[in-house]
């Protein structure tokens, strides 16, 4: 059994997994899914697809130049068992690994180092472009704050006047005292001080 | 970013699936870049005379591989837009399996190992140059 690349978009397709074409002239064709199928019969070319490995690998999206491609081979030529050699090999797998990915972290860096810049340039060019949408600062910002703080004062003040009122109604029930429960559970607040006032 | 797909991709082409039906496959783009080697392609435009075929064989596209009833008819085809931009198609090598496995970084290796002992032994006199060809590869 052996782990088979994607005719399409590149990726493994495991044993069991995907579709596989037979041409009629024994040429053989796996893909992964249903959707890269469907691409082929429609006989796009891998190459114009934008997500498939072949585009990114064409348009210099991904590292193609460097040793660490050298290891994984496809060896069409059988090599004889040696225990110790798999074992080399296993360990030098888990290496190249980690080297080729950080070499492909270095190479995705170096090709997005522009983008910074370029996005900058930009967006200065986009609000020069549509001055007339920016306000200044001080127009939009400041005055109606004021405004707001001064109606967030005024309703403080109204709560304070409102309470005085109950406070001084409340008093007024205490003298009738008739009903003593119901005015302490409206108000909970003040109701503290109005219960001790009950029990005295 | 800016606009990625062409704008006037749109045909009125109908029942797309019928036409993606297996039994009318044509060539695929590596096929006909077999047919179009000098030997193939000179075999394919000088058919024998086989009557299930249209036009008995005689006119034959490779570029696009298609039969044609009449001489005049081909002669028309190769003048059209849908002939060249197959023959634009076939400029850029065809797309392979092999291609794909690259993609994915997988390469291949087909080289013999244990036989340059023996490949020394039957060369004798050009030792070195054997030597400089395992250099290399």
């Amino acid at each position: 059994m052996r782990i088979e690349k994607c005719y399409f978009c590149s990726t493994n397709v495991y044993p069991g997994h995907g579709t596989m074409f037979v041409r009629n002239d024994a040429k053989t064709f796996r893909f992964c899914s249903s959707k890269c199928h469907k691409n082929f019969k429609m006989k796009r070319n891998p190459r114009k697809v934008r997500w498939t490995k072949a585009f990114r690998r064409a348009n210099g999206k991904e590292m193609v130049v460097d040793t660490t491609f050298e290891f994984e081979k496809r060896r069409n030529v059988p090599v004889r068992y040696d225990r110790e050699l798999v074992a080399t090999t296993l360990k030098a797998m888990e290496r190249v690994a980690e080297i080729k990915a950080k070499r492909e972290k270095a190479f995705w860096k170096n090709r997005m180092s522009g983008n910074a810049a370029k996005n900058a340039r930009d967006a200065a060019l986009s609000i020069e472009k549509h001055i007339e949408l920016v306000q200044p600062r001080s127009a939009t910002t400041t005055m109606p704050n004021l405004e707001e703080k001064e109606k967030i004062r005024e309703k403080i003040k109204v709560r304070a006047a409102g309470r005085k009122a109950m406070a001084l109604q409340q008093i007024e029930g205490k003298d009738k005292s008739s009903k003593k429960k119901r005015e302490s559970r409206l108000i909970p607040s003040g109701g503290g001080m109005g219960m001790g006032m009950n029990v005295d | 970013m800016g606009r990625l797909r062409r704008s006037r991709t749109h045909h009125a082409r109908r029942d797309v699936h019928r036409l993606a039906r297996t039994r009318v496959r044509v060539k695929d783009l590596d096929q006909i870049e077999i047919d179009l080697r000098p030997g193939n392609r000179a075999k394919l435009e000088r058919q024998e005379i086989d009557e299930d075929k249209p036009g008995l064989g005689q006119h034959y596209c490779v570029e696009c591989a298609k039969y044609y009833e009449t001489d005049l008819a081909l002669r028309n085809h190769t003048k059209s837009k849908v002939h060249k931009r197959r023959l634009k198609e076939l400029r850029d090598p065809a797309y392979t399996l092999t291609e794909a496995e690259k993609a994915a970084g997988l390469g291949q290796d087909n080289r013999q190992r244990g036989v340059e002992e023996v490949v020394k032994k039957f060369e004798g006199m050009s030792n070195q140059e054997g030597e400089k060809k395992e250099g290399t590869a």
